[in-house]
C-alpha cells in the first residue's frame, strides 16, 4: 500500500491534484465558455456552441493522453488518476462527443436553447469523470448527484413536451430515493469503519482480516454495519446501472427524453456507474462480508430475464432499445461476478464496445424521428433496406452486434465475460445468459425482418421518406455528425469484432491498475 | 506462385469477399452484368479450390496447407487455418455448389440481385472459412456469422412464410450454437486449469482430460449445437420449412453445404474432444438417427409439396451419415464422408430439377404437375439420374456410400443396419412414386391444373444444362470411380478410428480396472 499522508504535505501536493483533476477541469472550463456564449446573442446562434463543445472534448481527450501512464493522486486522497481512469475517460469522452454530435439537427428541430444545452452536457460528461476517478465516499456521492442532476435537466428538456416532462419528473423522484440510499449507504460504511476513502477503509478490512483463519471473523460488531451499508450502497448503485428491480426509470426516461439525451445516458451515466461500482467492488466488497457475489448472480439473471423479455413486447423502439440495455447491464454484470484481472478487464472490454453499439443503434433512431410519436415505432423501419441500403445495413450490424452475433464486438464483450465467470465456475449463471441471448435476438431480428422483408410490396412504398419529416434528413441527405458518428461506431464494432487485442490489452492494462493502491 | 501455395487457403477464404468489393460500385439497374461476374467469379473461386485438390498430397492424415498466425493472444486464438482429406472435399462441394446456384439462379432472381450476389458470396466466405479453422474461436466466429446471409437469402427471395421460416430457422440454430458454445468454452477454460496456458488451438485441446461424467454433460451441449444443424431426428423441424420457402440457390446450399456442418463438426469437434463420451453415447445416437431415417422417409411419402418431400429426404439421408459416423468403424466412417458429399450433389441436384419445375408451373403442388416428360426430354433425363443417384442405384453415387455405410455398421450394430437399410427401399418408394407422377401421369384431377400450361413447358436451355452438368457427371465419376476420392478421406478416416480406438483401450481398461477393484 502507497501511503498517500507524505504527499499531502510534499512540494508537489497541489500539482499533483490539479494534474489529477485536468481533464475534468478542461470539460468544465469549456462549458462555462458555451454557457457565457448566452450572454451575446449574436454568437449564441448559430454553430458555435456546438463547435466550442466538440473542441472541448477534443483537448480533453488530449490532456488524457498526455497523462496516461501516470499515477496520480489528488485532493488528500480524494481522487486518482491511473491506467483505469485513462479508459473509461476516453469511453466517456467518447460518448459525450457522440452526444454533442448528434444534437445539432435534432436541438434545432425541437427548438432548445443550444448554449445551455451543449454546456449542460458537458458539465454531466465532468461528472462523470468525477465519478469515475473519485476515491471518497463523499466525493462518490457529489458527483454522482452533479451527474444526476445535469442528467434530469437534460431528460425534461423539450419545452411543453408532456412525455419529457413527465420522464423527468419520474426520474428524478426515484433519482431522488436512490441517492438517498447511496447516502445512507455511505454513512452506514463510514460507521462501520471509520473511513471515507476507499483505500483507506481497504486496508482497514485487509488489517483487520489479516492472519485470522475465518477471514473476516474478527470483524464481528461492525459487520452487520458494514454490510447493511454495502447492501443500501449497491441498491444506490444498481438504480443508475439500471438493474432490474430498479430499473423502472429506465424505460420512461429513456423514451421521454430528447433521443440524443438518451444515447448519452445509456452509453455515458451506465459506463460511469458500472467503472464506480466495479471501483468499489474490487476494494470493498470482495471481503465478502456476506455473500455479495449470490446477490449480483440474481440481479444479473433477473435484469438479463426481464430486460429480453419487455423488450420483446414493445413496439416503440427507444422502449426496446431501454429494456435492451437493462439486459446488456445484466451481461455486464457476469464480467463483475466473474472477478479477477480477466473478468474486470472483460467487464471494461464490455463497457467499451457497448457505447459503440448502442450509441450507433440509437443514431439510426434519430435519423428518422419526428415530433410524431408514431415514428418511433418499429413500423416505422419497413422497408428501409431498399430505401436507404446503407444506413440499414449499419443499424443490422448493430444490432447483431448488441444479439452478439460474432464478427461484432458485442459476440467478443460477450464471450470475454462468459468466459470469465465460468473460469470462476459460475457455470449455471453462462448457461442462464446464453439462453437469454439466443432468446433476445429474437427482437433484434425483429427489426431486421421489418427492414429487410416488408410483409407486402405496399408497405415498401409508404415507408420512411413518405411519412412526414424525418429531423436526421436534411434535403434528402443525412446530417453530418450523424454520419460521421454512424461510421465511427461501426469502424469500432467491426474493429473490436475482429481484431480485439489492442483493445483487449488496454482494458488489462486499465483493470490490472484498480489494485495498483 | 509461391506467395500463392502459402497463403492457398487464406486467399480460397477471402476471394468472394474481395470480389464483393469488385460489385459494390455497379450499378443496381445492371442486372446482367452483376449476375455474369458474380458468377465468374465463382467460377475462378472454384478453380482456386481445385489448385488444392492437385497439391493436395494424399498419403498423410496430416493437416496441410498450414497457416498459423496470432490473431488474440490473451485468448491463446490463433488464425489456424489447415485441411485434410474430409474438409478438402467439403471445401471443393462449397465452391462448386455456389458457383452452380448462382448459375442457377438467373431466372428466379428477378429483384435486389445486388444484395443477392453479395450475400452469396459474402455466404461462401464463411463456409469456407468454417471448414478450413482448426482453432475453435475461428470456427464459431466463421459459423455462426454463416446464418446472417443465410436469414437474409431465405427471408428476401424466399416463397410463402419466408419470414416466418427465416426466424425459425436463425433462431433454433442460434439456440443450439450458442448451448454448443457454451461447452466450447467450458473444455478452453478446463485446459486453462489443467495446463495454465489459454488456447483455442484444436490439435492441443483435443488433449484435454475431462471426465467422463463431465464429458457426456459436454457432449450434449455441443450435441445440441451440432445436431440442430444436421438436423438429426427431433431437432429438425426447422429444416423442411427453410427448404421449402428458400429460393432454390438457397435449398441448394442449405441442403448441398449446411447441413454438412453437423457432421462435420461432430467429427472434427464433438468426437475427437470428447472420446469417452462418444463411445459411450454412441448407440444413442444411432437409434435416434435410425429413428431419423424412417421418420424422414415416411413422412416424405405423405408429402404434397415436391420441394418439402426432397426436404424430408434430406432428414433420411442424414440419418444414414450419422449411423455411418457413429458406427466408428473405418469404412463406415469412410461411407458416411463419402454420402456426406453424395448427398450435397445429389440433394442439390434435386433442389435444382425442383426450381425449374417451379420456375415453369409457378406451382409445386404434386398433384397439379404432370405429363412433363413428354414435353421436356433433357429434363426428364437428368432429372432421373438424380433422383436414381439419391435411391442409391449401384453405378451412380449414392449407392458407394449408403453401401459403405451399411457394411461398416453391419458388424456393430446389425439389427439397427438392417431396420436402417430398409431406408433405402423407401426411399426408392417416394423418390420413384414423385417422379411417376410429377412427369408421368396425365391424371391430374385438379380444375386448377389447366392454369399451369404444361403443354407450354420449355425444356431445359443451356444455361441449365451447364448449371446441372457438373453434378451429373459429379454422379457417375463417383459412382463408377469413387478411388481418387476414398484415397484422399483414407487416411484421415484411419487417423481419426485409430484415435478412437486408443481411448477405447483406454476407457476399457479403466472399466476393467473398476470391476476388479469391485470384485
Amino acid at each position: 500500500m502507497h501511503n498517500i499522508m507524505p504527499s499531502i504535505y510534499g512540494l508537489n501536493f497541489l500539482e499533483q491534484s490539479i494534474l489529477s483533476i485536468i481533464p475534468e477541469v478542461v470539460i468544465i472550463i469549456f462549458a462555462f465558455m458555451v454557457l457565457f456564449l448566452t450572454f451575446f446573442e449574436k454568437l449564441a446562434k448559430g454553430k458555435n456552441s456546438y463547435y466550442l463543445s466538440l473542441i472541448g472534448i477534443g483537448f480533453s481527450i488530449l490532456y488524457v493522453f498526455m497523462l496516461s501512464g501516470r499515477n496520480l493522486i489528488g485532493f488528500y486522497g480524494s481522487v486518482v488518476f491511473n491506467g483505469y481512469e485513462v479508459f473509461l475517460f476516453i469511453a466517456i469522452l467518447l460518448s459525450g462527443f457522440f452526444a454533442v454530435l448528434i444534437s445539432k439537427d435534432y436541438i434545432e428541430n425541437f427548438d432548445i436553447p443550444y448554449p445551455e444545452y451543449y454546456s449542460l452536457i458537458l458539465f454531466g460528461i465532468s461528472a462523470m469523470m468525477f465519478l469515475v476517478s473519485s476515491n471518497n465516499l463523499i466525493m462518490v456521492f457529489i458527483s454522482l448527484e452533479f451527474m444526476s442532476i445535469c442528467a434530469y435537466i437534460l431528460t425534461g428538456y423539450i419545452k411543453g413536451s408532456t412525455r419529457s416532462t413527465e420522464a423527468a419528473l419520474k426520474y428524478f423522484i426515484l433519482g431522488a430515493f436512490a441517492s438517498g440510499f447511496l447516502l445512507f449507504g455511505s454513512v452506514f460504511i463510514y460507521a462501520a469503519v471509520g473511513h471515507l476513502n476507499l483505500y483507506a477503509i481497504h486496508t482497514y478490512l485487509e488489517n483487520i482480516s489479516y492472519g485470522s483463519p475465518n477471514g473476516l471473523s474478527r470483524l464481528t460488531g461492525i459487520s452487520e454495519y458494514l454490510s447493511a451499508g454495502l447492501l443500501l450502497f449497491l441498491v444506490g448503485l444498481a438504480f443508475k446501472m439500471s438493474l432490474f428491480p430498479f430499473h423502472a426509470w429506465t424505460p420512461d426516461a429513456y423514451d421521454g427524453a430528447p433521443t440524443p439525451v438518451t444515447t448519452f445516458m445509456a452509453t455515458g451515466i451506465k459506463v460511469a456507474a458500472f467503472a464506480i461500482f466495479l471501483r468499489i467492488y474490487s476494494l470493498i466488497y470482495n471481503f465478502n462480508i456476506i455473500n455479495f457475489n449470490d446477490i449480483l448472480w440474481l440481479l444479473a439473471v433477473l435484469s438479463m430475464t426481464f430486460g429480453n423479455i419487455a423488450a420483446l413486447l414493445s413496439s416503440n423502439i427507444k422502449r426496446l432499445l431501454a429494456y435492451s440495455s437493462i439486459a446488456q447491464a445484466g451481461y455486464i454484470l457476469i464480467g463483475i461476478i466473474g472477478g479477477g484481472l480477466y473478468g474486470y478487464s472483460g467487464t471494461l472490454f464490455y463497457l467499451l464496445s457497448y457505447i459503440f453499439m448502442t450509441a450507433g443503434a440509437f443514431v439510426i433512431v434519430i435519423i428518422f424521428e419526428n415530433s410524431d410519436l408514431i415514428s418511433l415505432d418499429i413500423k416505422k423501419y419497413t422497408g428501409l433496406g431498399y430505401k436507404r441500403p446503407f444506413i440499414a445495413a449499419a443499424m443490422s450490424f448493430f444490432l447483431l452486434s448488441l444479439a452478439g452475433i460474432p464478427v461484432t464486438s458485442g459476440f467478443m464483450g460477450k464471450f470475454y465475460v462468459f468466459s470469465s465467470a465460468i473460469k470462476s465456475g459460475y457455470n449455471w449463471l453462462v448457461f442462464i445468459a446464453l439462453l437469454n441471448s439466443a432468446f433476445a435476438a429474437y427482437y433484434y431480428i425483429k427489426i431486421i425482418v421489418k427492414m429487410y422483408m416488408p410483409d407486402n410490396e405496399d408497405s415498401v412504398n409508404s415507408c420512411v421518406i413518405a411519412e412526414g419529416k424525418n429531423y436526421g434528413i436534411i434535403n434528402g441527405s443525412i446530417g453530418d455528425g450523424l454520419l460521421i458518428t454512424i461510421l465511427i461506431c461501426l469502424f469500432f464494432t467491426l474493429l473490436m469484432g475482429i481484431y480485439p487485442q489492442i483493445f483487449i490489452n488496454f482494458a488489462n492494462y486499465s483493470a490490472a491498475s484498480l489494485w495498483r493502491i | 506462385m509461391d506467395f500463392f501455395m502459402k497463403y492457398l487457403l487464406t486467399i480460397l477464404i477471402f476471394f468472394p469477399t474481395a470480389s464483393i468489393f469488385l460489385l459494390l460500385p455497379i450499378n443496381k439497374k445492371n442486372e446482367s452484368l452483376l449476375r455474369n461476374l458474380s458468377t465468374f467469379l465463382s467460377l475462378v473461386e472454384f478453380i482456386i479450390s481445385y489448385y488444392l485438390f492437385v497439391y493436395f498430397k494424399p498419403d498423410t492424415y496430416k493437416f496441410q496447407f498450414v497457416e498459423k498466425f496470432n490473431w488474440i493472444p490473451s485468448f491463446g486464438a490463433s488464425y489456424f487455418l489447415g485441411i485434410d482429406g474430409v474438409s478438402l472435399f467439403l471445401i471443393l462441394l462449397t465452391t462448386l455448389l455456389t458457383f452452380v446456384s448462382l448459375l442457377s439462379s438467373y431466372r428466379y432472381i428477378k429483384e435486389h440481385v445486388k444484395e443477392f450476389v453479395i450475400l452469396m458470396l459474402l455466404l461462401e466466405t464463411f463456409m469456407l472459412g468454417t471448414f478450413a479453422a482448426l482453432d475453435i474461436l475461428l470456427f464459431y466466429l466463421f459459423w455462426e456469422f454463416m446464418l446472417i446471409p443465410m436469414y437474409f437469402i431465405i427471408g428476401m427471395w424466399g416463397t410463402g412464410r419466408r419470414i416466418y421460416s427465416a426466424v425459425k430457422f436463425v433462431l433454433y440454430t442460434l439456440a443450439g450454437s450458442l448451448i454448443m458454445l457454451f461447452g466450447l468454452i467450458y473444455i478452453f477454460i478446463m485446459h486453462y486449469n489443467q495446463t495454465g496456458n489459454f488456447t483455442f488451438n484444436l490439435l492441443r485441446l483435443y488433449h484435454t482430460n475431462i471426465p467422463a461424467g463431465l464429458q457426456i454433460l459436454l457432449f450434449i451441449a455441443l450435441f445440441l449445437g451440432f445436431a440442430v444443424k444436421v438436423p438429426i431426428f427431433p431437432f429438425h423441424t426447422w429444416l423442411p420449412d427453410a427448404h421449402t420457402e428458400a429460393p432454390t440457390a438457397g435449398s441448394v446450399i442449405l441442403a448441398g453445404v449446411l447441413l454438412k456442418f453437423g457432421v462435420y463438426g461432430f467429427f472434427r469437434f464433438a468426437i475427437p474432444l470428447l472420446p469417452t463420451a462418444a463411445l459411450i453415447l454412441a448407440p444413442f445416437v444411432i437409434v435416434i438417427g435410425v429413428v431419423g431415417i424412417l421418420y424422414g422417409a415416411f413422412v416424405s411419402i405423405v408429402q404434397r409439396d415436391l420441394k418439402r418431400l426432397v426436404a424430408f429426404s434430406s432428414v433420411s439421408h442424414m440419418g444414414f451419415i450419422m449411423l455411418g459416423l457413429f458406427a466408428l468403424s473405418a469404412i463406415s466412417v469412410n461411407g458416411a464422408v463419402i454420402q456426406l458429399l453424395n448427398h450435397g450433389i445429389d440433394t442439390g441436384a434435386l433442389f435444382l430439377f425442383v426450381g425449374m419445375i417451379y420456375e415453369r408451373m409457378h406451382t409445386r403442388q404434386i398433384k397439379d404437375l404432370g405429363g412433363i416428360a413428354k414435353k421436356a426430354p433433357i429434363l426428364t433425363t437428368l432429372f432421373l439420374i438424380s433422383v436414381l443417384a439419391s435411391v442409391g442405384l449401384p453405378g451412380l453415387n449414392g449407392f458407394i456410400g449408403e453401401f459403405l455405410i451399411l457394411i461398416g455398421s453391419f458388424r456393430y450394430y446389425p439389427v439397427l443396419t438392417i431396420i436402417a437399410a430398409s431406408g433405402i427401399i423407401f426411399a426408392a418408394v417416394y423418390l420413384l412414386w414423385m417422379f411417376q407422377r410429377v412427369m408421368f401421369d396425365e391424371s391430374a384431377t385438379s380444375p386448377h391444373s389447366s392454369e399451369h400450361h404444361a403443354e407450354i413447358f420449355e425444356d431445359m436451355n443451356l444455361r441449365e444444362i451447364v448449371t446441372v452438368l457438373p453434378l451429373i457427371i459429379l454422379m457417375f465419376l463417383m459412382g463408377f470411380y469413387p478411388a481418387p476420392f476414398l484415397d484422399r478421406i483414407g487416411p484421415t478416416v484411419l487417423h481419426f478410428i485409430s484415435m478412437i480406438n486408443h481411448h477405447k483401450i483406454v476407457y476399457n481398461a479403466i472399466k476393467i480396472k473398476a470391476g476388479l477393484s469391485n470384485a
